[in-house]
C-alpha cells in the first residue's frame, strides 16, 4: 500500500521535473507556430519564418538575448539588479560619443566595457559593502545611469549622432548589422559565445557553484567559507560588462547614442529568467533556459508588431510577465517570501 | 498623576525619544537647512509663492506616498503606482466622454455621468491592486516581480485605451473641476484631497489596530501570524489601498489637465518610494511613518526646486533624486547607528 503511494507521488514528481526541463522549448515552439500561422504563407515574404526575417530579428536582439543570459547569474545569486536597462543606455551613449570622435572600434570596447566594470561595481558595492537591499540600491543607480545618459546627450538634440563637423564611421554598424554567417552578425556569434561561457562558468567553475551556494543558503555558504561578499560583487560586476556589451552591440545596431534605448531592458531579463524557471529566492536557473526565455520574448515582441499596433507592447508584455510568475510558481517545489 | 498623563507617549524609558521621531526631527532640520541654503544662493526663492508651489507641485507624490508606506512599513514595494495613475487618467476620461458625437476613435466614449466614471475607473484600479495581493499575500511571490508586471499591465492598458496617445476631446466641463479649481494661491483642490488624506493616513497609523498591525507584520511577520494578526488578508488590504490611492491620484491629475494621457506618471512609483525612504522607511520592514514621507516629499520638492532655480538641466533631476536617496539611507543607519550605541 504504502510503495503504491510512494510510487504515485515519485510519478508525480518525475512529471513535474520532466515538464520543468522542457517547458520553456515547447513555449517557444508554440510562440513561433502560432506567429507563424498569423500572416501569410511558410516561409515565404511577410510571414514570420521567413529566413530573412528570422535573420534581423536576431541580429536586433542580441543585446537583450546577452542581458538576459547574465542576468541569470544574479538571479541565482538571491539578488536583482533592475539598473542593467539605464547600464544599457548609458554603455550605448558613451560608444557613439566615442566613436563620434575618431576612437576605433577595439579602443571604444575596451572603454565601454571598462565602464561597465565601473557600473556593476558601484551597484556591487552598494549592495554587499554598504548593505542597501539590491531592490533600492538598483533603482538609485538605474536613476543615476540613466540621467547620466541623458545629460551626455547635449541639450536641444534627443540623441547622439552626426554633426556638422563629426560623422559616424562607415562600420559602425557593421558589428550588429553585417551579415557573416547565414545572415547572421558579429554580435549575435559574440552572443552565442557569452552563452557558452557562461555555461561553463556556471557549471565547469567553482565561482558557479559558489554563486549557486550563495543564493541557495547565504548563511550556510559564509559559515562554509564562502567569501559572499567577492562572489556576488562579481556576479555584479559580470553583469555590468555584459550590459556594457550589449550596449555596444545596441549602438552599433542603430548607429546613433539613444539615451532611453535601455528603459524596460530589466523587465524584459526579469521576465526572460522567469520564463526559464530561474527561482527568484536564488539557487536555482539556468542559463540556457534564460536564453530561450528572451527568445520568445522576442519573437512575441517581434512578431507582434506586424499584426497589432505598437501600444498593446506594454499590455503584452505585462501579462507574459504574469504568466510567467504563475508558471514559476506552479512548477516550484518550494513557496518563496515576499 | 497629571505629570505622568501628560507625558508623550512615545517616550521610552531611557526617557530618550523613539528612532521614528528622532528620524523625523532629524529629517525636518535637513529640510529647514536645505530651504534656507536654497533661499540664500537663489534669488528670489525665499518667497510664500515658493513655499506654496512645494504644495501646490508634490501633493501627488504625498498621495501615493501613504499606499507606498504602509506597504513598505510591512516589508513590501509597490512599482505600480505609476502605471494605475496613467491608467486612472486615462480611464477616466474614456468612460465619460460623450458615446454618439467624437469623430474620430480617440474622442468616444462611454458617456457616462462624471461621478458613476470615478467609481468605475476606482473598481479598475481596484482590480489591479488584488492582482497585486493575490500573487504577493496569497502566492507570495517576491513584490518588486509582481508589481512590476502589474506596472506594465496598468500603463498597457492606458496606452491601448488612449491609443498610445492622449483622450481629451469632448470632456465634459465638471471633468477638469476638482483638479483646477484654485483654493489659496497655486493651491487647488486636488492638494486639499491630499491633505486630508494625510490626515486620516496620519490617524490610521498611529491610532488603530490596522496600522499597528502594520508595523507589527513588517517587523516580524511569523510574531505577527502567532499573535493572531491575518497577515495574508491584511496585506492584500494594503495592496488594495495603494492602488485606490494611486487610483484617486491618476484621477486627480487628469482633471488638473483635463486630459488623460497615457505616459502620465511614469516614474512616479521611484519618487514615491524615494520620499517614503527619506521619510525614514526602511525595505526591512517595521519602520517608517506618513509624517515622515510627508517632510520626504518637501525634501525632494526643494532639492526639484533649488536644480530649477540654479538652472540645472532637467536631466539632473534623475542624478539629483538618486543621490538624494542614497545620501539619505547611509545618513539615517549612522545616526541610528550611533543612537544605538
Amino acid at each position: 500500500m504504502s510503495s503504491n503511494c510512494e510510487s504515485t507521488i515519485s510519478r508525480g514528481y518525475k512529471a513535474k521535473r520532466v515538464i520543468k526541463e522542457i517547458y520553456v522549448y515547447v513555449i517557444l515552439v508554440l510562440v513561433v507556430i502560432v506567429l507563424s500561422l498569423l500572416k501569410g504563407d511558410l516561409f515565404q515574404r511577410g510571414n514570420f519564418l521567413f529566413p530573412a526575417n528570422i535573420a534581423n530579428l536576431l541580429r536586433m536582439s542580441v543585446p537583450i538575448l546577452m542581458i538576459s543570459s547574465a542576468f541569470t547569474l544574479i538571479f541565482i545569486s538571491g539578488n536583482i539588479d533592475l539598473s542593467v536597462g539605464s547600464t544599457l543606455s548609458l554603455t550605448t551613449v558613451v560608444h557613439a560619443i566615442l566613436v563620434l570622435h575618431g576612437f576605433s572600434f577595439i579602443a571604444s570596447l575596451a572603454i565601454v566595457v571598462a565602464l561597465g566594470i565601473v557600473l556593476g561595481s558601484i551597484n556591487g558595492f552598494l549592495v554587499m559593502k554598504l548593505r542597501i537591499t539590491p531592490v533600492i540600491a538598483t533603482l538609485i543607480t538605474m536613476n543615476a545611469y540613466q540621467g547620466l545618459a541623458r545629460y551626455l546627450v547635449p541639450p536641444g538634440i534627443s540623441s547622439i549622432t552626426n554633426t556638422e563637423t563629426l560623422k559616424m564611421p562607415e562600420w559602425m554598424g557593421f558589428f550588429a548589422k553585417g551579415q557573416v554567417l547565414m545572415g547572421l552578425s558579429w554580435a549575435f556569434i559574440a552572443a552565442i559565445a557569452l552563452l557558452i561561457a557562461l555555461v561553463i562558468l556556471q557549471r565547469k567553475t567553482v565561482f558557479g557553484k559558489y554563486i549557486v551556494a550563495v543564493g541557495g543558503n547565504r548563511t550556510a555558504a559564509e559559515l562554509s567559507g564562502i567569501n559572499v561578499v567577492k562572489v556576488v560583487w562579481g556576479v555584479y560586476i559580470l553583469l555590468g560588462a555584459v550590459a556594457a556589451l550589449a550596449g555596444v552591440v545596441r549602438g552599433s545596431y542603430l548607429l546613433i547614442g539613444e539615451p532611453y534605448t535601455g528603459t524596460g531592458a530589466e523587465t524584459e531579463a526579469i521576465i526572460a529568467c522567469l520564463l526559464g524557471g530561474t527561482a527568484f529566492s536564488g539557487g536555482e536557473g539556468s542559463v540556457v533556459k534564460s536564453f530561450v526565455g528572451a527568445l520568445i520574448i522576442v519573437c512575441l515582441t517581434f512578431g507582434l508588431k506586424s499584426v497589432i499596433p505598437e501600444y498593446w507592447q506594454m499590455l503584452a508584455k505585462g501579462a507574459v510577465l504574469v504568466f510567467a510568475v504563475v508558471l514559476n510558481h506552479l512548477l516550484s517545489k518550494e513557496k518563496l517570501a515576499a | 498623576m497629571i505629570k505622568n498623563m501628560l507625558k508623550p507617549i512615545d517616550r521610552s524609558v531611557s526617557g530618550k525619544i523613539s528612532n521614528e521621531s528622532y528620524l523625523n526631527r532629524v529629517m525636518f532640520i535637513v529640510l529647514i537647512v536645505l530651504f534656507g541654503t536654497a533661499s540664500l544662493t537663489i534669488d528670489n526663492y525665499f518667497s510664500t509663492g515658493t513655499a506654496l508651489n512645494l504644495i501646490a507641485n508634490n501633493w501627488y507624490i504625498v498621495i501615493l506616498g501613504i499606499g507606498v508606506t504602509y506597504l513598505l512599513v510591512s516589508g513590501h514595494l509597490d512599482m505600480s503606482v505609476g502605471g494605475i495613475v496613467a491608467m486612472a487618467g486615462v480611464l477616466s476620461a474614456y468612460f465619460c466622454q460623450p458615446s454618439n458625437e467624437g469623430f474620430t476613435e480617440l474622442g468616444q466614449g462611454l458617456g457616462m455621468p462624471y461621478g458613476w466614471a470615478v467609481l468605475l475607473t476606482l473598481a479598475c484600479c481596484l482590480v489591479i491592486g488584488a492582482l497585486n495581493a493575490l500573487f504577493i499575500a496569497k502566492m507570495r511571490v517576491a513584490s518588486i516581480i509582481v508589481t512590476l508586471g502589474t506596472m506594465s499591465i496598468a500603463r498597457g492598458i492606458a496606452q491601448v485605451a488612449a491609443l498610445g496617445a492622449q483622450r481629451s476631446a469632448g470632456l465634459p466641463n465638471i471633468f477638469g473641476v476638482i483638479g483646477s479649481v484654485p483654493l489659496f494661491g497655486p493651491i487647488k483642490i486636488a492638494a486639499a484631497v491630499a491633505a486630508v488624506l494625510v490626515v486620516i493616513a496620519l490617524f490610521v497609523e498611529k491610532k488603530t489596530s490596522f496600522g499597528r498591525k502594520t508595523y507589527l507584520i513588517g517587523a516580524n511577520r511569523e510574531a505577527a501570524r502567532l499573535s493572531g494578526v491575518k497577515v495574508e488578508r491584511h496585506i492584500a488590504l494594503l495592496y488594495l489601498l495603494s492602488s485606490l490611492l494611486a487610483g484617486i491620484t491618476g484621477i486627480l491629475l487628469a482633471s488638473e489637465m483635463k486630459a488623460g494621457i497615457s505616459s502620465r506618471g511614469s516614474g512616479f512609483e521611484f519618487s514615491a518610494l524615494v520620499v517614503t525612504l527619506l521619510g525614514g522607511a526602511s525595505i526591512d520592514g517595521g519602520v517608517g511613518s506618513v509624517l515622515g514621507m510627508v517632510i520626504g516629499a518637501m525634501i525632494l520638492g526643494v532639492v526639484s526646486s533649488a536644480a530649477y532655480g540654479l538652472l540645472l538641466r532637467p536631466e539632473w533631476q534623475f542624478i539629483l533624486k538618486a543621490i538624494v536617496t542614497f545620501l539619505a539611507i547611509i545618513a539615517q543607519r549612522y545616526l541610528l547607528d550611533r543612537r544605538s550605541r
